[in-house]
């Protein structure tokens, strides 16, 4: 089952952000984001991001995904200067899935592909293979009005992978989700992770999470958010819902904890 | 299908029961005739000038044809791009609401000097008693619409007019089809009104010209067509609505 690609020993580096900044507004109004962040992530890995609400994670991950434009530094994902949206390499998923409500979970999940006019032949069956990947196969002709929230969101994971993106980009997918559901999703998350081999930055406030599903979490800092420490997860991998249990684990969440609130 | 037809039957027999009792009351000298025309009154008037009012009932419904394509292509782009452009719209809103409040009436001579007696006139007047109305409907249910759609979109790689019409626009459809009703029956309205004020042809024109003359009954016969009209515009916009419904509204549930 470990057939995931040799870069995942952390060599080849697909995100690099340099002394990023972001500002909103200017003069006596002006609000600072984000504040000289910089950081490199692996092809392959896992990355979290927390920290306090209000922090910026959410921007920083907008800029990563293009959507954002930055007021001073620079991004580049896989080669390329970010700026703007790159659907090729980067896919992302919110809160909410934005599901097209007229659309089948089928034809949403083949959406990207038509935009690009991608034809039927082609698209179809890869979307719906997809669907299965997350779980959905007889699903596929509901519409998002009969779908659960836990459903919607594993569509919406169905979604950012059909474009075949090198990164996936996810600001807190499962924070709507009750906390079952959420545990179970990040379960499924990580197997579909460890079937492709993807990039993954996730933000989230919840640390266990972040713990959880990481090989680096990156905590940030209250506004103007910075990076203020990088820890590595040393649990082995696939990871059980016992290790959250376990003394290390325990640790690492303490760490956290206090960096945040001591921030 | 039996309970359909029943009620079919109930309201054929309440409709003959009324048609009776009015023509009874007109034969009992109970009735003006100058002001009620009883429905045998009717039937003669369109014995006699039937060919006429059918010409006009053409040339009405192909202006009010006319006139709803202009109204309906107009207001629903203008509404989709001016409600995805945050300055176009702050422009554009409280400037459609003035022209909505406004008798519009007042300018029909001028589009008379501009496009003459004929059919065009009518269409223009149609179009722009119809259009303001849909343009507003469309914009703000464009407006409405949560960001996350577009953002979400544009991160899937879609260009602004892929946002704007194949996102965008099909969200804001119920708010669109509201405005679709109100605009039509504006449009309707628009056209006969036009025609009764200054034409050449038309229900309108005959209603008017008959009016003139006291011939209570072509004017009854030139009211039923009018009200023909109405009844079909309504039955297309239903079958539109149905269309979009088809699923249920259970599906617009997030």
């Amino acid at each position: 089952m470990n057939h995931r690609p040799t870069a995942r020993a952390g060599s080849v580096e697909i995100i690099k952000v340099e002394r990023l900044s972001k500002q909103y507004g200017s003069g006596a109004n002006s609000l600072r984001a984000l504040s000289d962040i910089s950081l490199s992530v692996s092809e392959g890995q896992f990355v979290t991001v927390v920290g306090p609400s209000g922090c910026g994670k959410s921007t920083l991950l907008l800029i990563l995904a293009g959507l954002v434009s930055p007021s001073s530094g620079d991004v580049w994902i896989d080669g390329a200067a970010v700026t703007g949206p790159l659907p090729e390499k980067i896919s992302v998923m919110f809160q909410e899935a934005w599901l097209l409500p007229w659309k089948t979970a089928v034809e949403n999940v083949e959406f990207p592909l038509m935009l690009r006019g991608a034809p039927f032949a082609i698209r179809r069956p890869r979307a719906l293979s997809l669907l299965q990947l997350v779980g959905l196969e007889g699903f596929a002709n509901r519409y998002p009005g009969e779908l659960s929230g836990g459903m919607k969101q594993r569509v919406a994971i169905a979604r950012s992978l059909v474009q075949e993106p090198r990164v996936l980009l996810m600001d807190e997918p499962f924070a709507a989700l009750d906390e079952q559901t959420r545990t179970r999703m990040g379960n499924e998350l990580l197997q579909v992770w460890e079937k492709f081999g993807r990039t993954v930055v996730f933000v989230t406030h919840g640390l266990t999470e972040a713990i959880y599903l990481a090989d680096f979490v990156f905590v940030m800092s209250a506004r103007p958010g910075r990076i203020l420490e990088r820890f590595h997860v040393e649990l082995p991998r696939p990871r059980t819902i016992e290790m959250i249990g376990n003394e290390a684990f325990g640790r690492l969440r303490n760490r956290i904890w206090h960096l945040i609130g001591g921030a | 299908m039996i309970v359909r037809i029943r009620r079919l039957l109930v309201r054929l027999t309440l409709f003959l029961a009324f048609v009776g009792c009015w023509e009874a009351a007109y034969r009992a000298g109970l009735l003006n005739p100058i002001i009620f025309a009883a429905p045998s009154v009717i039937v003669k008037a369109a014995v006699k000038d039937g060919w006429t009012f059918l010409a006009a009932f053409r040339v009405t419904v192909l202006e009010i044809t006319m006139a709803i394509l202009m109204a309906w292509c107009f207001g629903i782009i203008f509404g989709v791009i001016a409600g995805s452009l945050p300055i176009l719209a702050r422009i554009s809103a409280p400037m459609l609401s003035a022209v909505i409040a406004l008798p519009l009436v007042v300018i029909y001579p001028v589009l008379l000097v501009w496009f003459g007696l004929g059919v065009t006139s009518k269409i223009v007047f149609g179009t722009i008693s119809g259009v303001f109305p849909i343009a507003l409907n469309t914009l703000t249910g464009v407006q409405s619409i949560d960001h996350g759609f577009a953002t979400m979109a544009r991160a899937m790689g879609a260009n602004r007019r892929q946002i704007m019409f194949r996102v965008m626009a099909p969200l804001a459809l119920p708010a669109i089809i509201a405005g679709l009703r109100l605009g039509t029956a504006l449009i309707v309205i628009g056209v006969v009104l036009s025609e009764m004020l200054a034409s050449t042809d038309g229900i309108g024109f005959w209603i008017s010209y008959h009016r003139s003359l006291f011939n209570t009954g072509q004017v009854y016969l030139g009211i039923i067509l009018a009200l023909s009209i109405t009844i079909l515009v309504n039955m297309i916009l239903s079958f539109v609505e149905r269309m979009h419904f088809r699923g249920g509204d259970e599906r617009f549930v997030r």
